[in-house]
């Protein structure tokens, strides 16, 4: 077999070891994941029923800026993104907020990470005729 | 005379009526697999190439057709009717403005996609070829996750290329801008996703390759040799045995993301236009500049190449890497800070060449091995299905064409070509006629066997693992 390019090794190691880092450092989020702002509450494929948390909004803190739902907090930062899940009453997702995090109303949290207590990547919020309150 | 006349219509009365059932008996839709896999992937291409999800008329296979290599391109683009679904954008009221640039698709196949989010739809959007799916089993997976689509990003959900389909749902197939499930399509049901990831992965190569491979062309064989060689053409580096992994030297990185700066290619086609076409960021939101490994065996017959569709030829796409938007990109002076006389990629003309035309006879044996395959399977058909074995036919001959065009594209392998088009004009013959068929088929077969044995060493095979 002939010699296709005699590596310099520490160099190369080098680079490797850069690129893995590189590489360890890519964060979850995902650009087409965009989609996922228009798939109803539920049915994220793959993570729902999974990775994320379904249920109603059990409490709100404004001051810690968390929610807990199905028994587990999360909390929201400037990163969460909210959305408002219309697809019930046939209209377009819209972009939510804190303030519509309101305890009742039917939510799906997706973690950032797996890690407990980590703070929330997305949340659907289900808005329904009356509102979205649908307990 | 009567008489006769009625013994006469009597006759063909009967010989309609066993015709009618002969052909009747032949056209039985296929029984199902009886392999549950095989089932799923049958239910996979049904849903591929068929399924609206209610949506604006598009399926999967509107843009990845199977004719051309599971993507599209300007020059296929050009054979559709006015009509075609593809051109929805032309002719849906709601869906003519931020929803696809019919110019730029029909002069350079690019698809809008809204990547970086939905909130201004006039300005933010990114313009990308259609990648293929050939060969997914061994191009999505890395330790980061799965990777699809042109920045490895492509899927909502978890990511998965079982989840893409949900994503391309709702940015391709909707009815309406306002994209809301159940009004403006359906989303995929968990079997339907399963189908479909079953269909994808059975697309194509189901292994790399283990190069090099004991090519006979001079010109081909060259090129294989600085393809492979770490302080040359530095390709296997990130493109390990021509795929879409990869590895330098510390075990493999998977199906990796690197920013090799095609965004900064000066004159890009579509840009000349005029046509508003807005920096893509590749990976994440915002954009880390960085695009995903595409595997290169399939690469000399299905451009344009890169998520742009910036450069047109295998030889431009090569030619690429010995650039400045290449060698100035954090990928370039990678490669550079690892270079013992700290050069990015140089290569010269014929060089460039040389490594192209190794792409081109890579591309021509798996061309050769799926028709092969595909004409293979038509022989295990019966002699009366009218339906199966013409149809696998025919999914072989626009691989057997792409194999001639491919070679004969760079002045290769002449005798190959030759035999190719011997096959071609077999198989399409077989595909039309019922008598003759299965010698036509073993014809074609066996000058897809000649071509083969034009470009590489048969009997030092494996050429693949496993």
């Amino acid at each position: 077999m002939p010699p296709y390019g005699s590596l310099n090794v520490s160099k190369w190691l080098g680079v490797a070891t850069v690129i893995a880092a590189m590489l360890a450092g890519a964060s979850y989020a995902h650009g087409q994941k965009q989609t996922e702002r228009y798939i109803p509450l539920g049915q994220s494929p793959g993570l729902s029923g999974k990775t994320t948390a379904l249920g109603v909004v059990e409490s709100a803190n404004s001051a810690a800026r968390a929610i807990t739902v199905a028994g587990r907090t999360f909390r929201v930062t400037e990163r969460t993104r909210i959305w408002l899940d219309r697809s019930r009453i046939k209209l377009t997702t819209q972009d939510g907020s804190f303030a519509d995090l309101q305890p009742g109303r039917r939510v799906e949290v997706m973690p950032e990470s797996g890690t407990p207590g980590a703070p929330a990547a997305w949340i659907k919020v289900e808005m329904t005729a009356s509102g979205g309150a649908n307990r | 005379m009567q008489v006769q006349r009625a013994g006469r219509q009597v006759r063909k009365i009967a010989l309609s009526g066993v015709l009618l059932g002969l052909v009747a008996a032949c056209q039985t839709p296929p029984p199902p697999p009886a392999d549950p896999e095989q089932a799923l992937i049958a239910k996979g291409r049904e849903l591929f190439f068929n399924e609206t999800f209610a949506g604006n008329g598009r399926t999967c296979g509107s843009c990845h057709r199977e004719e051309a290599n599971f993507s599209i391109d300007p020059a296929f683009i050009a054979t559709l009717p006015p009509d075609d679904p593809l051109f929805v954008a032309e002719f849906n009221p709601d869906l003519k403005a931020n929803f696809e640039n019919p110019r730029l698709m029909r002069e350079f196949g690019l698809i809008l996609e809204n990547l970086d989010g939905f909130d201004d739809l006039p300005n933010k959007f990114v313009m990308r070829g259609v990648p293929h799916v050939l060969g997914l089993r061994n191009s999505v997976a890395s330790p980061q996750g799965p990777r699809t689509g042109w920045s490895g990003d492509g899927a909502p959900g978890d990511g998965s290329l079982r989840s893409f389909a949900t994503g391309a749902v709702i940015q391709h197939f909707t009815k309406t801008l306002n994209r809301v499930a159940g009004v403006d399509f359906r989303l995929p049901t968990d079997e339907e996703l399963d189908a479909l990831e079953a269909f994808q992965l059975s697309l194509g190569r189901q292994e790399d390759l283990v190069l090099p491979l004991p090519l006979k062309g001079t010109v081909a064989k060259r090129g294989q040799e600085i393809f492979l060689d770490n302080n040359l053409g530095k390709c296997n580096l990130c493109h390990q045995n021509a795929g879409a992994n990869a590895n330098f030297g510390a075990g493999s990185l998977g199906n990796a993301n690197f920013d090799t700066g095609v965004e900064n290619l000066p004159d890009q086609p579509a840009r000349l236009t005029g046509e508003k076409v807005p920096h893509d960021d590749g990976f994440g939101r915002p954009g880390d500049g960085t695009f995903n490994t595409p595997p290169l065996v399939e690469a000399a017959d299905s451009g344009p190449f890169f998520h742009n569709n910036a450069i047109e030829t295998i030889e431009g796409a090569v030619g690429f890497y010995d650039g400045e938007s290449f060698n100035n990109s954090p990928a370039g002076q990678l490669l550079a800070a690892a270079d013992p006389e700290g050069n990015g990629i140089e290569l010269d003309g014929t060089q460039i060449v040389e490594i192209a035309a190794f792409l081109r006879v890579i591309n021509a044996l798996e061309n050769i091995r799926q028709s092969t395959t595909l004409l293979t399977q038509s022989l295990d058909k019966k002699v009366a299905d009218t339906t199966r074995a013409p149809e696998l036919i025919n999914r072989a001959r626009p691989e057997i064409r792409d194999a001639a065009q491919v070679l004969a594209g760079a002045g290769l392998h002449p005798q190959a070509v030759a035999h190719l088009e011997t096959a071609a004009k077999a198989a399409r013959k077989a595909a039309k006629r019922w008598f003759g068929r299965r010698d036509l088929t073993e014809r074609a077969l066996q000058e897809l066997q000649k071509a083969r044995a034009e470009l590489i060493e048969t009997l030092a095979m494996p050429e693949r693992k496993g």
